[in-house]
């Protein structure tokens, strides 16, 4: 959403326009990441009146997805492909082979067992 | 010598040869000396440099003290048979020294990583020879298990799922344990390590302390000084001074932020 997003860009290395999303999505979930848990705090809480539980659930429910966890995806560093990205290398598969074969990850070679 | 397989390097030193030659009277010692060397190995092969010294000896006056200095192949195999190396360059061809544990207790675990055997080994070899010289008892490396990481990926950057290549990487592991040593003596080997690390290998060190029996009595006779030190991180313990509100659950439920729908609709509802 163009609203959260940096007016100046803030990211460097490879870049598009999904990879700044999620770097923009990363930022506003830090950002609401304490209200979002005393919300749900509240909701959990058995000992609180039941207006106040209900209501925090529906100020939960209205809050961005931009402020969810679950909107945040990893993507390949190097060409910001989001599918079978490797967490070791924060890269996808295919920069994954590219760069191993040029040698460039410390350790990776060629297996053969 | 490889000078004395190629001929075009041959004779390039001889050509350098030739005005250091004839200009002996008045050159430096140490331009010569550098230079004799390949003029030794020269001399051996090729007659045309060889006939040039020989004219330059007969031209010069025969007095030079220079000459007499003798070529350092020469001296050093001259020294060879009679003398060592000094004991602490000599025991770096050997293996490396150790110390006796005289309880055994285990002081300090050190574990090297690294995924290459060369530079894993130097390093642990590195270590024990500074333990020696520390005089921390140590014993290892002992090589744990490797760790091996193995990817399977696509050969291709879109489908072709049959054609797949494998990927690994082997982490390699050492440990060396110091046994017995002062646990400020093992601090200084360790910032010692830190300070010479070595590249491509990482270290990981878990240290133990050993106290008396009445550690309860040293414990509160430590409290009040602990408690001073901690005075200043605990002083900055609680909630931040500009998130602290005083409104009730209710309030801050009610807040309007919280409460208006983000929607057009209910812009237009309110006014």
């Amino acid at each position: 959403m163009s609203m959260f997003r940096n007016k100046k860009l803030d990211l460097g290395g490879f870049i598009n326009g999904k990879i700044i999303r999620d770097h923009t999505k990363r930022r506003v979930f830090e950002a609401n990441e304490v209200e979002r848990q005393a919300l749900r705090y509240v909701i959990r809480n058995t000992t609180l009146p039941q207006r106040a539980r209900a209501q925090a659930q529906l100020q939960l429910a209205q809050m961005h997805a931009y402020t969810r966890s679950t909107q945040i995806r990893n993507r390949c560093v190097a060409g910001g492909v989001a599918r079978s990205v490797f967490r070791d290398f924060r890269l996808g598969r295919y920069q994954f082979r590219e760069q191993a074969l040029a040698g460039e990850l410390p350790g990776v070679r060629k297996a053969s067992w | 010598m490889s000078l004395t397989f190629s001929p075009r390097l041959l004779s390039r030193v001889g050509q350098r040869l030739q005005p250091l030659v004839l200009t002996r009277h008045s050159s430096s010692l140490t331009g010569l000396e550098r230079n004799n060397p390949p003029s030794a190995d020269v001399s051996r092969t090729s007659s045309l440099v060889k006939d040039e010294r020989i004219s330059g000896h007969s031209a010069e006056p025969s007095a030079s003290p220079q000459l007499q200095a003798k070529d350092w192949v020469q001296r050093l195999e001259g020294l060879s048979g009679k003398a060592r190396l000094p004991r602490s360059v000599q025991a770096v061809y050997l293996r490396p020294l150790r110390r006796k544990a005289e309880y055994g207790l285990p002081v300090c675990d050190l574990q090297l990583r690294s995924y290459s055997v060369r530079n894993v080994e130097f390093f642990s070899d590195f270590a024990i020879r500074a333990a020696y010289y520390l005089g921390l008892p140590v014993s290892g490396p002992v090589p744990l298990p490797r760790i091996v990481e193995r990817w399977t990926v696509p050969r291709s950057n879109f489908v072709h799922k049959k054609s797949q290549e494998n990927f690994e990487r082997i982490t390699l592991r050492r440990l060396i344990q110091v046994k017995d040593g002062n646990s400020q003596t093992v601090q200084v080997w360790l910032a010692f390590l830190r300070k010479y690390a070595f590249h491509g290998v990482g270290m990981k060190a878990n240290m133990w302390e050993y106290d008396s029996l009445d550690v309860v009595e040293n414990l509160d006779r430590a409290g009040p000084e602990t408690e001073k030190s901690l005075e200043g991180l605990l002083s900055q313990f609680g909630q931040r001074q500009d998130t602290k509100s005083d409104d009730s659950l209710v309030e801050i439920l009610n807040k309007d932020h919280l409460v208006t729908l983000k929607s057009p609709l209910s812009e237009v509802g309110r006014r």
